[in-house]
């Protein structure tokens, strides 16, 4: 029953995190938050000294759409990277393994040399675009293995950052230190119309991926179990893939890219929980969401000026794998 | 008398222009019209201009050594010593090119940095200059890349190249070529650049003509302040660089001067850093009453206006918005600073310049800083400035 | 022909990869209700046809009836209804729980998500193999006897009406494979057809209760009169010389030395 209490535990954790991610933060003292609150509630007359408007942009315009984004770009990316080591038998993959976050950092690079392409626009077209030629590449004789896959994400990952960095090459200074700024993650820029805009692609992959987290525990069992039960392997491999590229798409499109997040995220949740999908999906998204809010809620309040998120996650995110690694052995068992 | 040494060298200048060409292509790709049909032709003229090289070259070496040698110190603390004035200068820098042209030095250029044929400065170029009307003036690099084999063609006595660029102004100084490596934190730095250019080419003279315009703009900028009602508090000003609507710059950068100079306070002063990502909440409580745009392709003074958090802040109600008009006209890293000064001041205090022609300030301070070589016809237009509220 | 007696009939079946063939024009009967043996050499094409039986392979040229259906016109759910198929060894990578691993033999019956019914079968399925008191552990953590017994009861929760096992038990040491064809025997008492490859022609005649020997991708058929463990028999598929010794009604099977002992 504990495992119950840690997978409910792991489920509403966002709630507390988002409150306390709502109330820190330079502008407004949690304090002054409750001060406000409690005049609110109580409907006692206003306190002249409390400054009610910015109080309100603070915590609507630049707090909840900041947090709500981090949530889901966090959660997004975790959950996306548990679908797909489910789907490759692999859990040292991430949701980058098919080139999905070159192909974006190369499409945002473009975006920025190009005035009048929409930099998040750009940047989650030539994610899809990577993952597809990625699959596309792997398809041998009507077939698609997994280790093709990843071999052919490798060639793709390589290709975009070739092209990344023949763009860098010819930029200007001036544009290259935004293209340095968006390859690290960039959460500060959060606002509704983003999240809005990165909303629809992170909630239809999660949800579709919420939908078969069980088949992902088919798919797990390799692709003679899989076919052996009724399924083919490749065609559920494909509706796994794009609601994964999907979500994770969206958020990188929207956030940057944030590093080793995708990846540690689903292990610590599979430590915590064991690897049943079906609760390893919704958990990873949850505690992905979460931690990314932690970090990004730190990263903010620890300097006056912003810290690319991106590079706390893979602080954070780096020595955590490498003591995975060495601790608990895992790697290629397939 | 052509030697066949001089014919193969010909070959390689060939070979190096067009790959040099090609490149510059590639760097225009965005613009509708495709490289096919100057690219032959640049080459071409590329040859046409080596041998006229040669011909300036050879007469410069003739000149009799009676003067004192000229002895200059670059931004690395480098002591340059020339017997005589430099001929035959490649610029890689395109602020220290518009220093050149001011200094009347231009004639010297055999290369300049490929970044002078983008859009957003090569108009105002152009129109000082025929050879890159007809962009054939050399590029043998950009602001981070040496083409060396296309650089040692050009045969140049004087290579002006970022200071930073570390490799490239080793592999030139071991190929004997000098080099004047330029790093600026401050405006004085453009003052101290227009002097050492300055006798470098032999045109001191000149220099000291546009350092004494200078100081004399900037005493203008300080009677201004000191004309300041002394209640009257310093308007908090917030610079937006062109990165990202949070992107801004703290105590040590040449932004601070700038706002300085125009009599306002710099609201992220409080971070030491040159440049700075602030949270949007900083902006919030910081309340600017202007915010100052660098010229800006994405954004402009109205989308602030729309954006969500933003429109509590005292300069987005206020209508107080501006955006500098283009990167050409205010460049920071050379003399035309004068003008972004006066800009921000009139949107600092407006109250001091009821009346005066932005336009003709404009055409009076480049007119003096170019000689005249660039017609205000030539300038871009400044419409983007401000938001109305 | 009574298609109750008949659980598959394949009829001119053939498959290779490219101009290699594999297997040519094999014809033959599975019965239903019985424990068939898959025997031959490595290489005869044993494991190639009964992947193409359990539709893990395309079929190309012949045809297969499967309890009186076209197998060509099944689904690969509808198939998976009525064959199970075990592969040779399954290499865990996640510790999935002994129970989760069953229940993903419900697939086929499943949309999304396993109800509790799924997962009583599941547990059913251990029950009748008789490891329920490995319900919870990891997978992983199991011995390779333990693993396969794991994996037949998956193949058991599928609710199949023929099983097909690859090679059970070429990775068990001598008592695991006892105990794991002991279980197999057991499930043809159960209304239930099974077919499975073995390499050793002991084991299938000490478990089996009907046999088909493949040589060269080729069904090798008995002549009248001849039994599968007749010594004449044995050397014709194994081409090698073999020394029979009675055991029961059948006989247990041992090659000749190079000595000629």
């Amino acid at each position: 029953m504990n495992k119950l209490l840690l997978r409910y535990t792991l489920y509403i954790l966002p709630l507390p995190v988002v409150f306390i991610s709502l109330v820190l933060g330079p502008a407004v003292s949690a304090r002054q938050l409750f001060d406000w609150f409690v005049e609110w509630s109580l409907r006692r007359p206003p306190d002249e000294a409390v400054n009610r408007d910015l109080l309100r942009a603070v915590l609507w315009d630049v707090r909840l759409p900041r947090v709500l984004l981090t949530l889901l770009v966090g959660g997004a990316l975790a959950a996306a990277g548990n679908s797909l080591q489910a789907l490759f038998r692999n859990p040292l993959v991430s949701p980058y393994i098919l080139g999905l976050s070159a192909g974006a950092a190369f499409g945002a690079a473009l975006a920025v040399t190009i005035p009048w392409l929409p930099v998040q626009l750009a940047a989650f077209v030539f994610a899809l675009l990577a993952v597809a030629l990625s699959y596309y590449l792997a398809r041998t004789n009507k077939t698609v293995s997994t280790v093709s896959l990843i071999l052919s994400g490798v060639i793709v990952s390589g290709i975009f950052t070739a092209l990344l960095t023949i763009v860098q090459f010819l930029t200007d200074p001036f544009k290259l230190q935004t293209i340095v700024q968006w390859t690290m993650g960039n959460l500060h820029n959060a606002s509704w119309d983003k999240l809005q805009s990165a909303a629809l692609g992170i909630a239809v992959g999660v949800i579709w991926l919420f939908l078969f987290r069980w088949r992902m525990n088919v798919l797990a069992m390799g692709d003679d179990e899989t076919r052996a039960v009724g399924l083919n392997p490749e065609h559920q491999r494909l509706l796994v893939l794009i609601p994964a590229t999907l979500a994770a798409s969206a958020a990188i499109a929207v956030a940057g890219v944030i590093g080793l997040l995708g990846l540690a995220i689903p292990h610590m949740v599979r430590m915590m929980l064991g690897p049943d999908n079906r609760y390893t999906l919704p958990a990873s998204f949850t505690f992905g969401g979460a931690f990314l809010l932690i970090v990004d809620t730190c990263s903010r309040s620890v300097a006056q000026f912003e810290i690319p998120v991106g590079v706390f996650t893979t602080l954070l995110g780096g020595p955590f794998f490498i003591f995975l690694l060495k601790k608990a052995r895992i790697g290629w068992e397939a | 008398m052509r030697s066949t040494g001089n014919t193969f060298s010909s070959i390689a200048v060939a070979l190096a222009l067009a790959a040099r060409v090609a490149r510059t292509a590639v760097h225009r790709a965005p613009s509708p019209s495709g490289p096919g049909p100057w690219l032959g032709g640049a080459v071409l003229l590329g040859l046409l201009l080596l041998e006229a090289g040669y011909a300036v070259s050879s007469s410069a070496g003739t000149r009799a050594n009676t003067e004192e040698p000229i002895v200059v110190t670059d931004f690395r603390n480098r002591e340059l010593v020339f017997d005589q004035p430099v001929e035959r200068i490649v610029c890689l820098i395109e602020s220290s090119l518009s220093n050149l042209y001011m200094l009347g030095a231009e004639d010297r250029l055999v290369g300049i940095s490929t970044n002078v044929y983008q859009e957003s400065v090569f108009p105002y170029y152009a129109a000082m200059d025929q050879r890159i009307r007809d962009r054939i003036l050399p590029t043998p690099g950009n602001w981070d890349f040496v083409n060396h084999e296309s650089l040692m063609v050009l045969q140049p006595d004087l290579v002006i190249i970022w200071a930073q660029q570390e490799e490239a102004i080793q592999t030139l100084e071991e190929r004997g070529i000098p080099v004047f490596g330029v790093f600026m934190t401050e405006f004085a730095d453009i003052h101290r650049q227009i002097e050492a250019l300055g006798r470098l080419t032999g045109t001191e003279d000149r220099a000291r003509e546009l350092l004494a315009l200078a100081d004399g703009e900037l005493e203008r900028a300080r009677q201004r302040l000191a004309l300041l009602d002394d209640a009257e508090a310093l308007p908090r000003a917030y610079f937006m660089w062109a990165q990202g609507p949070l992107q801004t710059a703290g105590k040590n950068s040449t932004v601070q001067e700038l706002l300085e100079l125009a009599g306002a306070t710099n609201v992220a002063a409080g971070s030491p850093r040159e440049q700075l990502v602030v949270n949007l909440e900083n902006i919030l409580i910081w309340d600017p009453e202007v915010i100052i745009m660098w010229a800006n392709e994405r954004l402009d003074p109205a989308d602030v206006r729309q954006m969500a958090g933003w429109r509590g802040v005292s300069a987005v109600r206020n209508g107080r918005v501006h955006e500098l008009p283009d990167v050409f006209s205010c460049d920071f890293w050379t003399l035309k600073y004068l003008f972004t000064v006066e800009l921000v001041s009139r949107w600092c205090h407006p109250e001091h310049f009821a009346g005066d022609d932005l336009y003709a300030v404009r055409a009076a301070l480049f007119d003096q800083l170019y000689q005249g070589k660039l017609p205000a016809a030539e300038l871009p237009p400044l419409t983007r400035t401000s938001a109305q509220p | 022909m009574g298609s109750v007696e008949t659980a598959l009939d394949i009829q001119g079946l053939s498959f290779g990869y490219g101009d290699r063939p594999i297997l040519t024009d094999v014809s033959v009967q599975i019965p239903a209700g019985k424990l068939t043996v898959l025997l031959g050499r490595n290489g005869s094409g044993k494991s190639t046809l009964l992947r193409l039986l359990a539709g893990l392979l395309p079929v190309k040229h012949g045809r297969i009836t499967l309890m009186g259906h076209d197998m060509h016109r099944l689904s690969a759910a509808e198939k998976a209804r009525i064959i199970g198929f075990m592969p040779q060894q399954h290499r865990a990578v996640f510790p999935f729980a002994v129970e989760d691993v069953v229940l993903t033999g419900r697939a086929g019956h499943v949309r999304l998500l396993p109800r509790r019914e799924d997962m009583e079968k599941a547990l059913q399925a251990l029950e009748q193999v008789g490891i329920s008191h490995l319900q919870g552990r990891p997978f992983t953590e199991l011995s390779g006897g333990e693993q396969q017994m794991v994996m037949i009861a998956r193949v058991l929760a599928q609710e199949p009406q023929i099983v097909m096992l690859d090679e059970p038990t070429s990775h068990l040491d001598f008592i695991n494979q006892a105990r794991l064809l002991t279980l197999i025997r057991q499930l043809v008492s159960t209304p239930l057809t099974v077919l499975v490859v073995l390499h050793d022609p002991n084991s299938a005649f000490l478990y089996g209760d009907h046999f088909i020997f493949l040589k060269n991708g080729r069904i090798e058929l008995l002549e009248s009169g001849e039994s599968p463990w007749d010594r004449c028999v044995l050397e014709r598929i194994y081409d090698t010389p073999m020394h029979t010794l009675p055991y029961g009604d059948r006989a247990i099977v041992v090659p000749q030395d190079p000595a000629g002992r």
